[in-house]
């Protein structure tokens, strides 16, 4: 029953597309009736969960007991907190800060308030831009197994010249290249295919946040190294095995390209 | 002043809905905010009401397990009850509101007869509006699989929405 976009199109329901990809979705659906069907039946759905699957909140006396757990949580680490302190004055100190700014505060709000670390959002980003590219039409800009195609078209596109090479007889087809955009500045990221797996390898100038050398986020694995004054993101849902192999390589080839000292 | 305690709570809610009588839902929060807190400190970015939610549904994936263990299954009908949900209807015709009732009812049956990896892609994406990326953490799988996932259970509950609709005449589609 399902047209080969209808992937697509809930991902375009679901805001997941940017906008090139949400025009396509609409242009393709002003000729396909399926889809067009399927978009109402989503926004029926949808609809109908929304307003009938409404649920209360969790009940004062859960709130309450949490409450009362958490304090107790905070007392104990405070060893030889007496029982019968008051909530917040149980805190430790650095809570401190924030139970001066309102009596009722929660040991567990600060659960809530602590700023993520500093490299979090740049691999969130990678992350992001990885599940982007993987959308339909959305993996390449430039189409190319040739890398003196590839890595000129770079330079009109991103801030960086990566090092771009084609791995072919080493299982790692070089399939073409885009430039993204992420913290703050033009990013290059060159397309691998591994057997059913795409790799993307981002390039940007490195920042002062150093990033794991090897991480997981969301299922893919991301693997980080530098060279020169590039930063390289390797980010994939293969093995591990497979990414590092490709990681090698890379770092091999872009040893290479480095003047002598 | 506890964030997403109501919605963990409804996320608790539906996933124990799909076994577990009330109060169920209860001490999966409970753990889950206890364990929270004390694996805050392991916490490095990253969205805190999925991070949490992962760990609703741990604490849930446990309490499932030590029910099995125990070899308590409650009753199906006792269950469905709890399900109710407790929107009040502005319709004051008694025709309607009965109509209404029913059809709440209805839908809350059939997403909770959807299969547990469907139904809860589905609430999470629906109910918490959480993005692809968000439901993938939660439930640890990639994102393609939320994507299907997502589908076949939208495609499910249409389905068995017709199937019912066309069963009972005075239900409007």
């Amino acid at each position: 029953m399902q047209c080969a976009e209808a992937l697509r199109v809930q991902a375009y329901f679901d805001g997941e597309v940017d906008a090139l990809a949400a025009l396509d979705v609409e242009r393709h659906a002003e000729h396909c009736p399926e889809c067009r069907v399927l978009l109402e039946e989503l926004t029926a759905t949808r609809a109908r969960m929304r307003s009938q699957l409404e649920f209360p909140g969790a009940p004062a006396q859960l709130r309450t007991s949490i409450q009362r757990l958490l304090d107790a949580e905070t007392g104990a680490a405070r060893r030889a907190a007496p029982r019968a302190r008051f909530g917040w004055s149980g805190l430790p100190l650095w809570l401190g800060g924030f139970a001066a700014a309102g009596a009722a505060l929660s040991a567990a709000v600060l659960l809530f308030l602590v700023a993520p670390a500093a490299t979090g959002p740049l691999l969130d980003d990678l992350v992001s831009a990885h599940v982007r590219s993987l959308m339909p039409l959305h993996l390449t800009d430039v189409v190319s197994t040739d890398r003196h195609t590839v890595k000129p078209w770079f330079a009109g596109q991103a801030d960086v010249s990566p090092v771009v090479a084609d791995f072919a007889d080493q299982g790692y087809r070089l399939v073409g290249g885009r430039a993204d955009y992420f913290d703050h500045q033009r990013v290059a990221a060159v397309v691998y295919q591994h057997g059913a797996h795409i790799i993307n390898v981002f390039a940007f100038a490195s920042g002062r946040q150093p990033l794991p050398q090897y991480t997981s986020r969301s299922g893919y694995h991301i693997a980080c190294w530098k060279l020169g004054n590039l930063q390289y993101c390797a980010i994939s849902d293969t093995g591990w095995d497979e990414l590092q192999a490709l990681t090698r390589l890379l770092r091999a080839a872009g040893s290479a390209d480095l003047p002598r000292q | 002043m506890l964030p997403h305690l109501d919605a963990a709570y409804r996320f608790a809610r539906w996933l124990a809905g799909a076994g577990a009588g009330s109060g169920d839902a209860d001490d999966i929060v409970q753990d889950a905010f206890l364990r929270a807190f004390r694996a805050f400190d392991s916490l490095r970015g990253g969205d805190v009401k999925a991070w949490l939610f992962t760990i609703v549904r741990n604490c849930h994936a446990t309490a499932v397990q030590q029910r099995q263990r125990r070899g308590a299954v409650p009753l199906a009908e006792e269950h469905l009850e709890t399900m109710r949900p407790v929107v009040e209807d502005a319709a004051t015709d008694p025709e309607s509101v009965t109509a209404a009732a029913e059809e709440r009812r209805t839908l809350a049956r059939l997403v909770s007869a959807l299969p547990e990896e469907h139904r809860e892609v589905l609430l999470l994406r629906e109910m918490e509006d959480m993005s692809y990326r968000e439901i993938a953490q939660v439930t640890q799988v990639p994102i393609g699989t939320v994507m299907s996932r997502l589908a076949r259970a939208r495609a499910t509950l249409r389905g068995k929405w017709l199937e019912q609709s066309a069963g009972e005449p005075r239900a409007v589609r």
